[in-house]
């Protein structure tokens, strides 16, 4: 087991991760910017080193500077937690040859997940169920027509070297194909000088259900079940529940066996998040994979009763798994509420400021996973998560229950949060019925207005 | 506001967490590196990868020619020629011999400039590019001769010549036979200038001494790097002579420029692209 462990990140992982190490009897070293001084992680760590201004490229992402922080504190592990460094390979390889262990998967493995392309080829080699699409550039409306018979309908023709929404169009069927093409084509040529196309089923209004993976070092990989993240505002996560209400038992083993097949397929290790969406036909597609631990790991830990940051830790120290998928039971039903400080009524406008009064909701079944304390600023210069609130019951009914309960305890001074939007999402009929997906908050909104 | 929080006993949890991980970080040497000029510390591999540029003040460290021609040149265009040439210790100077050989085991030359055609972005040239690596690309006869013939070949074969200059000036060691490659070069260069040729110079650090005072100020158009050290004589001779200060910057890239003696500093990833113009203007396809 690791003597000193180095946490490469700041915020309410940071207190996470330094938690679940001193329950370890792990030694804790905190870096933090100078923005982050009176920072929870940097009060709780055993030691901190400050590595720079409050310019996130100057400090939490500045290589050599964690680095240096790690050798001064002879930390012979790294946890960098989610964002920042956690998925730059050059860092973990990086680390590796400077004799530091990151508790996550090596450089290559991070390396092959990174590079969309490159992941969906060897996810089609592995025999993953990936988004239908022409593997391959299209230039002709022809070429097209004869394609999309495998692709499938409705379906998207983008630019091959485009992007920001220009040079693509949707057909609804083949007779739209040719005149979408061209369309689509020609934006293309205007807008990038170049007219290869490529096609994919284009998807509508998907559920976003993602997978818990873990691997330890010895070969053995299991799942720890779903995670329903579909209440997405511009595609930052706001609520999430595991399990999911869209799931059978059926197709809950089939992509569990997926998703353990992805990680295999590149021999992965640690904590991993393989990303699926799902169709309202049930119909399954890998989208990708998140090499890292991710914001919404508690409510896997809460129904599956493993805490998966300290099996990160024992993983990267060597230890075996201790567990088959057999072991892994689903119990009850936890829900998640990111709370952000956040403006909802002004387009979710950041709100930091200084927390004049604190009150943290608590009971059975109530968890909070924050950095935040009475009388702490909140800085401008990171995102704005505050707090992590979770619930966890034993049916879908009592955690709704809880979690409105629990929001009403939740008292934050001094700052706007976004509480209160919170109490709307699960006012929503269709939030409670338990039949959403990935458009819930825009037609929410568009409601609203 | 502050807040003590209570540091936990640290105990063993379980028989197996007996094992303490105790192994220090240790960052293998040589993978790091620091800049010389603004103190940044730099990974070896961005730094390679970098064009040998520290990203933090920009600040031009020096290459190797094969390095060199890998930027400049079109893949695998390079002609390598005049590799017959042996360098002969005309003088008898005492450890010449081995010192050479010692140097092109190093650095897998052997001597002092690379010369040939290459091609660049289609356009083909005669080039030579010297390394500071072998005894600091300073002149002998060696490179004198191959500097002459790739010069010679340009004016037969109508192609424009670039140099790139780095060197600390003539070969001691070789004495008066050193000094006579200065005009031999020069006069290479005027029959090449005679006969209509383009000759363009690129000067990189240092270029300084015999060098400087023979073929590389003798470019029709005049290119240097950033912050290359460029002159005659050391700094410090000139200040033990002259008995006075050197102003601010003297015999840098930047102060050369000011004082009209170089037509343009050009940052190394814009170099392949400068010439290519330069080449194009003259009319060469």
């Amino acid at each position: 087991m690791f003597n000193k462990i180095l946490i490469a990140n700041r915020g309410e992982i940071a207190v996470r991760i330094i938690r679940a190490c001193r329950e370890l009897g792990i030694r804790t070293v905190a870096v933090y910017s100078t923005a982050d001084k009176e920072a929870l992680h940097t009060l709780l760590a055993d030691e901190s080193v400050c590595i720079g201004p409050a310019k996130s490229s100057e400090s939490y992402l500045d290589i050599t500077r964690i680095i240096s922080a790690a050798i001064i504190t002879g930390s012979n592990a790294i946890h960098p937690g989610f964002g920042f460094l956690s998925e730059n390979s050059k860092f973990v390889k990086i680390c590796e040859e400077s004799n530091i262990k990151v508790i996550g998967p090596n450089s290559e493995m991070i390396s092959l997940m990174g590079q969309k392309a490159q992941a969906r080829a060897t996810m089609i080699e592995a025999g993953v169920p990936v988004i239908p699409g022409s593997d391959g550039v299209i230039k002709l409306a022809q070429e097209a027509i004869e394609r999309s018979k495998d692709i499938g309908f409705p379906l998207i023709m983008k630019a091959a070297n485009g992007g920001g929404g220009k040079g693509m169009r949707v057909a609804n069927s083949v007779e739209e194909v040719t005149s979408m093409f061209n369309l689509a084509q020609k934006e293309a040529k205007a807008c990038f000088g170049d007219d290869d196309m490529y096609m994919e089923r284009y998807i509508v209004n998907p559920k976003h259900i993602e997978f818990q993976i873990l691997g330890d070092e010895h070969g053995n990989v299991i799942h720890l079940g779903e995670r329903d993240c579909s209440v997405q505002r511009r595609h930052q996560k706001m609520v999430e529940e595991a399990p999911s209400t869209a799931l059978t038992p059926e197709l809950r083993e089939q992509m569990g066996a997926v998703a353990v097949k992805a990680a295999r397929a590149i021999g992965y290790t640690n904590a991993g998040t393989v990303e699926f969406l799902l169709t309202d036909k049930n119909e399954f597609f890998f989208m990708e994979m998140n090499t890292r631990i991710q914001v919404e790991h508690p409510i896997t830990e809460m129904i599956t009763g493993i805490d998966i940051i300290k099996k990160q830790v024992e993983i990267a120290a060597g230890l075996e798994l201790g567990l088959t998928q057999e072991d892994i039971k689903l119990n009850g039903h936890s829900i998640e509420c990111r709370i952000n400080a956040e403006d909802a009524t002004k387009d979710f406008r950041p709100s930091p400021g200084k927390i004049t009064n604190l009150f943290l909701p608590g009971g059975n079944g109530i968890r909070v996973d924050g950095a935040i304390y009475s009388g702490y600023t909140v800085a401008p210069y990171y995102d704005s998560m505050l707090a992590k609130l979770i619930v966890h019951g034993k049916t879908r009914e009592e955690a709704l229950a809880k979690m409105r309960s629990a929001l009403g305890e939740f008292i934050i001074e001094g700052i706007t949060t976004n509480i209160d939007f919170h109490y709307d999402i699960l006012d929503q009929p269709s939030f409670i019925q338990g039949n959403y997906d990935t458009s819930f908050i825009e037609k929410m909104l568009g409601e609203a207005k | 506001m502050k807040i003590s929080f209570k540091k936990p006993k640290y105990i063993q949890m379980s028989s197996a967490a007996k094992i303490i991980n105790k192994t220090e970080p240790n960052v293998p040497t040589g993978s790091w590196i620091k800049c010389t000029y603004c103190g940044q510390v730099i990974y070896k591999e961005d730094f390679n990868n970098n064009l040998f540029i520290c990203h933090n003040c920009e600040k031009h460290y020096r290459m190797s020619a094969p390095d060199r021609l890998k930027l400049v040149v079109d893949k695998d265009s390079f002609d390598n020629m005049f590799t017959n040439l042996k360098t002969v210790n005309i003088l008898d100077f005492k450890g010449y011999d081995a010192k050479i050989k010692g140097l092109q085991e190093k650095t897998a030359l052997d001597e002092g400039v690379l010369t040939g055609t290459a091609t660049i972005n289609g356009i083909k040239v005669a080039i030579a590019v010297m390394d500071s690596r072998f005894l600091m690309g300073s002149m002998g006869h060696v490179v004198g001769e191959k500097i002459t013939l790739i010069t010679e070949l340009a004016t037969d074969e109508s192609l424009p010549l670039v140099i790139f200059t780095a060197s600390g000036g003539a070969r001691m060691q070789e004495g008066i036979i050193s000094l006579m490659q200065m005009a031999k070069t020069s006069a290479a260069l005027k029959r090449h200038h005679d006969a209509g040729g383009l000759y363009v110079t690129v000067l990189t650090d240092p270029t300084s001494g015999g060098v400087t005072a023979s073929f590389a100020m003798l470019g029709d158009i005049i290119l240097s790097e950033p912050g290359a050290f460029i002159g005659f004589a050391g700094p410090r001779v000139i200040r033990d002579t002259i008995k006075q200060e050197l102003p601010e910057g003297f015999q840098k890239a930047e102060f050369l420029l000011e004082h009209g003696f170089i037509d343009s500093i050009v940052p190394r990833v814009e170099m392949k692209h400068t010439l290519h113009k330069i080449f194009g203007l003259h009319h060469f396809i």
